[in-house]
């Protein structure tokens, strides 16, 4: 294009900046520029032509003046505001020119006077060029609220906001737009711009403030970095997702996959083949869904004939980007996939690998000799290789392993070759082994882990982005791209959901049950995952999701999410009916158990010794006013206390002390050190105890006589409370055996005088009472193998503190069917009141249930430490899964407890497997401490309670009385489900928020 | 009432089941813990021939503390008073949860046998016992005759 090229005319008001007389007459042309305010007199009539982007660098907040000169030259006014503002855009980055007309001028001239001027607006041929490095398709990434915007992202912003302005007021309408486009453009673009503005503005004020509260770094935190759905509005956008017809079509999966479908599985595979189809015709070119096409005036305002120029009819415009372009934008993708977002447990995985058995690329060559015929592939320029064979699956480390036995088992032998690639197994070229001419042997499968594609992704951009290479990840485009549990890259500017966007396939999926964890953008990470136009510009998407939501126009937004997710994406619920009113996945019963755990006086002392502390930093901040920002500290005392729910030594393990320690100096420094030595010494007396044990000498001294008392006294029904088997039998040192809660009692009505034995009268030292330990182990299981995990450090039996353990072993009993052993334990030495009722029902269960599975969940890895000695000492076999083991590690751990025939126990941290494992192996599900949020329980409860499991579940929620954890599960649990089974679409202010906090800490604290 | 023990319910149990000889506790059916007491005094004592009627109430921490017992028939005892509290060690600091119905009551049955005016509680008659123990006994053995037979 040659030269400026005319859209259209249009009127503006201006303002005379001088006064005199015939300045200004009817008809006179008048000239249009920018003059920069600080600029002398000297720079006019230069301001056109200098470089607007050096302008529109250094220019502050508001300088949008546009100055207007008449013939002569000589400044007669400014243009009025409203136009000004995108008027000087236009001309600081040289997008148009103006040619003004004065329409009416009085004839003698005062400052201020009005004068009106028609504008005649013209495209420049520089705007089309200067933007050619950026991709048609390029995101606008960075977040414009939660960080400062560079110039250049304002000049964008305030591009695009002055085109769309240009073409309303000249009023040149596009002759083709895309249709959800148009719908949605409707609704009225430039009023959107400028909603996001003044929300910027607003943003803007408050961010400063703000900025004290993200620091912190509680749990909390997340909350204040953007604007949160409802559960409600949740809820509601899943409903409407979720609108599945029951008799909707299913498809029969290839015969190659061995496992059976349940209807509403088939039902799925129909949907995710249809969606894999190309519908759209790739002949049929079709307009990038952003843009719209613009055909130039061939008439100027009066009707006369414009020059014509060139053989350009029509030019084309993103409104959403502030582009312009005089080629054809072509669409390049459709999405050829969806999110597939079944609840937990209803089989995403089983769907998925039926689909990649019955959907496979027609490229994909049935045998090895039509490799030659392939047909070259556009890509394979940059040194991408096309793998018609291979399905790429990303899934959360501990996951991989779960993808590869799942999908084994689900093939024909021979029909599914599956490759983890995976740290040191990365040391294959995927290029050469996808790729179409080695499809004989190419993988099926291809399993990695985010972490995985981060790195290969990290090390491609370091190397300057060439893709084929490395023979890596990005060498090749994969047939298809399975994300699970793909909310992993909900947040669009984290380097992982980057790093998935790069990859290349010709289908994409996202697995997750969770498509929207809390952010209306989780769902746009997703959708640019996916590719699907026009809502994988983030720019577009802003304007019609997030603005409207963030201004909260709930109803609008939320109607845009949903026709955005409609066709994206199918979800099913466990609860949902099936016509026959049966469950979707009939599950076994599931019986939830809340135990009360009494803490022993030594916790109780540590505990209320913590209490009373946070109470009075809690108390002195009220006073102080100063609560919001000591709000780390309180909490971080918080969750002291409820460690010490947990094990009184846990409070001291290393990683907290430090903090204490300068948490302790900050908040009361001149008793704090005192404090901290009451505290020591109170863990001191309990670690006193329990290394006593270590010693074992006095216990060992009693001598072997003792066992046959014992033993005896163990036939005997408990002289307290007449039980026939004693619960916790225990014995005093004069050999007496009571249960355990019943000599407790007894000591504590006696507290003021020395307790006396029940049977002797003999005087009672509390050191000298010991936990009688029975182990009835079906003899076929004898002797116990050693079982724990081969990565923890092998504990051997006979290293057992209580070395009396082998004196006091009884001789074989009688009987074949069982052998009976005792161990003798120090009472005073117990763990911890949550270990010890943990091990009670273990024992009861092994003896029970020989071959079942238990699996505690304990957010605290440090418990975790804890408790696995304490099982070793049982003899109880156990195995650990935390976030700390590698992926090989992990799998281990995990088809050892699978595969495991005897009474087997898992110890799992929360956090590293609350979720997407599958633990139906076990029935018993031990929570050790409780979460803010019952929903985060309840999720790593359905580890066990999902599909697979056919036997009744039984979970026991341990939480201790009268303590913060009762407090936890009573009030903020119930008060979280209050809230997400409620109210309507009211959002709690920050106000709000921060008082509830408060009131939640003064419920805790209570 | 909250449920009966199972302590309760065994001890019960075994009173009909295995009685002690010379003594017999039955429950009150609309108080369990509630219990008739008879006593036969012990042979070649005051109170030989004598039926000594008395009741026994388990409190609720039963067995962390004693049973309640009192004598409900007169009788002539330095020991017991004239409400017919027992003093007994094993009914006060020497109770211990190990001890039961049956056994308390072995006790009382022996106290009958061993009058102790050293440790008394019914000061008139611990008196009278030591100074003239002959008296004593005879008066003892007038009350069984008057009141302790059918």
């Amino acid at each position: 294009m040659h030269g400026p090229r005319f859209i259209g005319v249009f009127g503006v008001e201006g303002w005379a900046t001088r006064s005199g007389t015939k300045l200004l007459a009817f008809g006179e042309s008048v000239k249009i520029e920018r003059q920069r305010m600080q600029l002398s007199i000297s720079a006019k009539g230069k301001g056109k032509s200098k470089s607007g982007a050096t302008i529109a660098s250094r220019r502050k907040t508001l300088d949008i003046v546009v100055r207007f000169t008449n013939s002569r030259g000589d400044e007669v006014g400014r243009l009025a505001q409203d136009k000004a503002a995108f008027i000087s855009t236009l001309l600081d980055q040289k997008v148009c020119a103006f040619e003004g007309t004065c329409f009416y001028a009085p004839e003698h001239i005062r400052t201020n006077d009005t004068i009106h001027l028609q504008l005649r607006c013209f495209i420049l041929s520089s705007a089309f060029d200067g933007r050619k490095l950026r991709l048609a398709n390029d995101n606008r990434i960075t977040d414009l609220f939660s960080a400062a915007e560079t110039e250049d992202e304002k000049a964008l912003r305030l591009r695009q906001i002055a085109l769309v302005k240009i073409f309303e007021e000249v009023n040149l309408q596009p002759n083709r737009t895309n249709e959800i486009t148009e719908k949605h453009k409707r609704t009225g673009l430039p009023q959107v711009a400028e909603m996001a503005e003044a929300l910027d503005n607003v943003k803007e004020g408050s961010r400063v403030p703000g900025k004290d509260a993200t620091t912190s770094n509680t749990e909390d935190a997340e909350d204040n970095e953007g604007k949160e759905l409802e559960q409600d509005q949740l809820d509601a956008l899943y409903r409407k997702a979720q609108a599945f017809d029951w008799y909707s079509p299913e498809a029969e999966p290839a015969d190659t996959f061995t496992l059976k479908l349940r209807r509403y599985q088939k039902q799925a595979l129909y949907w995710l083949m249809n969606k894999e189809k190309d519908i759209h015709s790739r002949e049929n070119e079709s307009m990038h869904p952003l843009w719209e096409e613009f055909m130039w005036p061939t008439k100027d305002e009066n009707g006369i004939d414009l020059p014509s120029n060139g053989h350009q009819e029509k030019f084309y415009v993103n409104p959403y980007s502030g582009d312009l372009s005089l080629t054809f934008p072509r669409q390049e993708q459709h999405c050829l996939g969806g999110i597939l977002a079944d609840e937990m447990g209803l089989g995403k995985t089983i769907e998925m690998l039926s689909l990649i058995h019955s959907n496979k690329s027609p490229l994909a060559p049935k045998n090895s000799s039509t490799v030659s015929g392939l047909p070259k592939l556009q890509r394979q320029s940059n040194g991408v290789e096309f793998a018609p064979c291979t399905t790429l699956v990303v899934a959360p480390m501990s996951l991989l392993a779960q993808w590869q036995s799942e999908s084994e088992k689900a093939s024909a032998p021979g029909t599914m070759k599956t490759l983890v690639y995976y740290g040191t197994d990365k040391n294959v070229n995927l290029q050469m082994l996808c790729s179409g001419s080695n499809a004989g042997s190419a993988p099926n499968l291809v399993i990695t882990s985010y972490g995985t594609i981060l790195s290969e992704f990290n090390s491609i951009t370091s190397r300057g982005g060439n893709r084929g290479e490395s023979g890596g990840l990005y060498s090749v485009k994969f047939f298809r791209i399975i994300l699970d549990e793909a909310h992993h890259i909900k947040n669009r500017v984290s380097k992982t959901a980057k790093a998935c966007y790069e990859l290349s396939s010709e289908h994409r999926w996202a697995l997750t049950g969770t498509p929207i964890v809390n952010r209306l953008e989780d769902l746009f990470s997703l959708v640019r995952f996916l590719q699907v136009e026009p809502w994988s510009n983030f720019s577009f998407w802003r304007t019609f999701i997030t603005v409207p939501f963030e201004s909260k126009d709930f109803i609008r937004a939320l109607d845009v999410v949903q026709t955005v997710l409609e066709p994206l994406v199918l979800r099913r619920t466990k609860d949902m009916k099936q016509p026959d009113g049966t469950l979707l996945v009939p599950l076994p019963a599931k019986n939830i158990i809340i135990e009360e755990i009494e803490l022993s006086k030594q916790e109780r002392e540590v505990y209320d010794h913590i209490l009373l502390r946070a109470k009075r930093t809690f108390a002195a901040n009220v006073e102080a006013g100063t609560i919001m920002k000591s709000y780390t500290t309180i909490f971080a005392q918080i969750l002291r206390l409820r460690q010490s729910c947990c094990h009184p030594t846990l409070v001291r393990r290393k990683e907290v002390v430090a903090d204490e320690i300068e948490e302790v100096a900050a908040l009361d420094a001149s008793t704090g050190f005192s404090d901290d030595m009451d505290l020591q010494d109170l863990i001191n007396r309990f670690m006193e105890t329990e290394e006593a044990e270590g010693s074992g000498k006095s216990a060992n001294a009693y001598g072997a006589h003792v066992l046959k008392q014992i033993r005896e006294e163990a036939e005997q029904e408990c002289p307290i409370c007449a039980e026939e088997r004693m619960m916790d039998m225990v014995v005093t040192g004069c050999f007496h055996a009571t249960c355990k809660k019943c000599l407790l009692d007894h000591i504590e009505k006696n507290l003021n005088k020395i307790p006396k034995c029940v049977t002797c009268r003999e005087p009672i030292k509390e050191r000298d009472i010991f936990e009688v330990i029975k182990e009835e182990l079906p003899s076929n299981l004898l002797p116990p193998p050693p079982t724990q995990s081969p990565f923890s450090q092998p504990t051997s039996y006979s290293l057992l503190p209580t070395s009396t353990q082998k004196d006091l072993t009884s001789s074989p009993s009688p009987g074949p069917a069982s052998e009976t052993q005792f161990t003798l334990r120090r009472l005073s030495s117990r763990s911890s009141a949550k270990i010890e009722t943990l091990l009670s029902h273990l024992r009861s269960l092994r003896l029970s249930y020989p071959h079942t599975k238990a699996t505690i969940f304990s957010q605290f890895t440090s418990f975790l430490d804890l408790l696995s000695p304490a099982l070793t000492r049982a003899k109880i076999p156990h195995l650990r899964f935390d976030g700390a083991m590698s992926q090989a590690q992990r799998a281990s751990v995990l088809h050892q407890f699978a595969n495991n025939k005897g009474f087997m126990v898992i110890l799992i941290s929360l956090r590293a497997g609350g979720v997407g494992l599958n633990l139906t192996q076990a029935r018993w599900v031990f929570m050790m401490d409780p979460w803010w949020s019952f929903a985060v329980e309840a999720q790593a409860i359905d580890r066990v309670h999902r599909m697979g499991q056919d036997e009744e579940v039984t979970v026991w929620r341990f939480v201790v009385k009268d303590s913060v954890e009762e407090r936890m599960v009573g009030k903020i649990q119930a008060r979280k489900r209050f809230i997400a089974g409620s109210l309507g679409m009211v959002s709690q202010t920050e106000e709000e928020r921060r008082e509830q906090k408060i009131e939640d800490i003064r419920d805790l604290l209570s | 009432m909250a449920a009966l023990p199972k302590r309760i319910i065994k001890e019960t149990e075994r009173l009909v089941a295995d009685p002690v000889p010379g003594i017999n506790a039955t429950p009150h059916e609309d108080n369990l813990r509630y219990f008739d007491v008879t006593i036969h005094g012990p042979a070649s004592s005051p109170y030989e021939e004598g039926i000594f009627r008395l009741e026994l109430f388990l409190p609720e921490d039963y067995p962390m503390s004693p049973p309640k017992i009192r004598f409900l028939t007169k009788i002539y005892h330095p020991n017991i008073d004239k409400l017919g509290r027992i003093c007994l060690d094993v009914l006060k600091t020497n109770w211990s949860p190990a001890l039961q119905i049956r056994t308390i009551l072995l006790s009382i049955q022996a106290l009958l046998g061993a009058p102790n005016p050293e440790d008394p509680l019914a000061n008139d008659v611990a008196q009278r016992w030591k100074e003239d123990e002959k008296a004593a006994i005879e008066t003892a053995r007038e009350w069984t005759r008057t009141h302790a037979t059918v």
